[in-house]
């Protein structure tokens, strides 16, 4: 079970993402991509390597097990800069 | 319109449920004390068990609402959705016991007596196997706004946990991260695994017909 926790973490970090431990998030300001905690753990390895390479363009792209409102998208915008 | 933030709203309803946060707290630690008196009185000398409680403070308090959203984030144009009483923690009592004897008296005397409450035990992964923790949340005759939570969790991890803490969680947020990492995370994996072990250990000598010619 932690080696499932741990690969996923090592699939996040080779991809280049950080974790903010506040808002409990992954992110890559170069691919402008989010995943939240609950997405990572629900998900599949397989599910996460393919979110990882989907094709993004300028704007950020979320990945959470609910479609985040637009305030809160845009809170998450401001504090990822 | 209510023009204040969120958390300055939910820091007002910190202030309102305070006193009955205080009820609680005493009401579940007096409770749990005297439930877990019998055992306590017929310790051997090298068995504990400590009871302690706690309020959790306005600002934890919001913050952890905050962090269970997904995202970590209040959305702003729903302010009502949120309110400190969906937070089962704000008057909570840890039973820490040692060794594994009282510690399965203690859980099957608070399983018994608050059969009615709600179990949510932690769970840590650790690499050899998953340590599960009792917990368990609900109301008292205290109030019937403020969920007291208790939690019984053997003493060498909760004495490790008052560390781990009071270094990495308490001081700054910036020390969050180090939970975080990947290699502590293996570090405190490895805590747990070493902590179970000596306990396990302990127990086996402790049935050894030969302690005392060791």
């Amino acid at each position: 079970m932690v080696q499932a926790v741990d690969s996923k973490w090592q699939i996040l970090r080779e991809a280049g993402y950080a974790y903010n431990f506040d808002r409990e998030i992954y992110f890559n300001r170069q691919t402008k991509k989010v995943f939240s905690v609950e997405f990572v753990d629900d998900h599949s390895e397989s599910v996460l390597q393919k979110s990882i390479e989907e094709p993004n363009g300028t704007e950020w792209r979320f990945y959470f097990n609910s479609s985040p409102p637009a305030a809160v998208q845009r809170e998450l915008e401001n504090v990822l800069g | 319109m209510d023009s204040r933030t969120i958390e300055d709203r939910l820091r007002e309803e910190y202030f309102d449920l305070l006193p009955e946060i205080r009820r609680v707290t005493e009401r579940l630690e007096a409770e749990v004390k005297y439930l877990l008196l019998p055992i306590r009185s017929k310790l051997h000398r090298y068995e504990q068990v400590v009871v302690s409680a706690r309020i959790k403070d306005c600002d934890s308090a919001v913050d952890s609402l905050r962090r269970r959203q997904e995202g970590g984030t209040f959305d702003t144009e729903r302010p009502t959705l949120y309110t400190l009483r969906d937070l089962a923690d704000l008057a909570g009592v840890r039973v820490l016991a040692f060794p594994s004897r009282p510690l399965t008296e203690v859980i099957e005397e608070i399983r018994k007596r608050f059969e009615s409450w709600k179990p949510d035990p932690l769970t840590i992964l650790t690499e050899g196997e998953s340590l599960v923790f009792p917990k368990y949340n609900g109301y008292c005759e205290a109030s019937n706004r403020v969920r007291g939570e208790i939690q019984i969790v053997p003493m060498l991890v909760g004495l490790f946990w008052e560390v781990e803490h009071s270094a990495i969680y308490k001081p700054s947020p910036q020390l969050k991260g180090i939970a975080a990492d990947l290699e502590m995370k293996r570090c405190a994996s490895q805590v747990y695994t070493a902590l179970t072990a000596f306990e396990h250990q302990f127990e086996t000598l402790l049935e050894d017909p030969n302690l005392e010619s060791r």
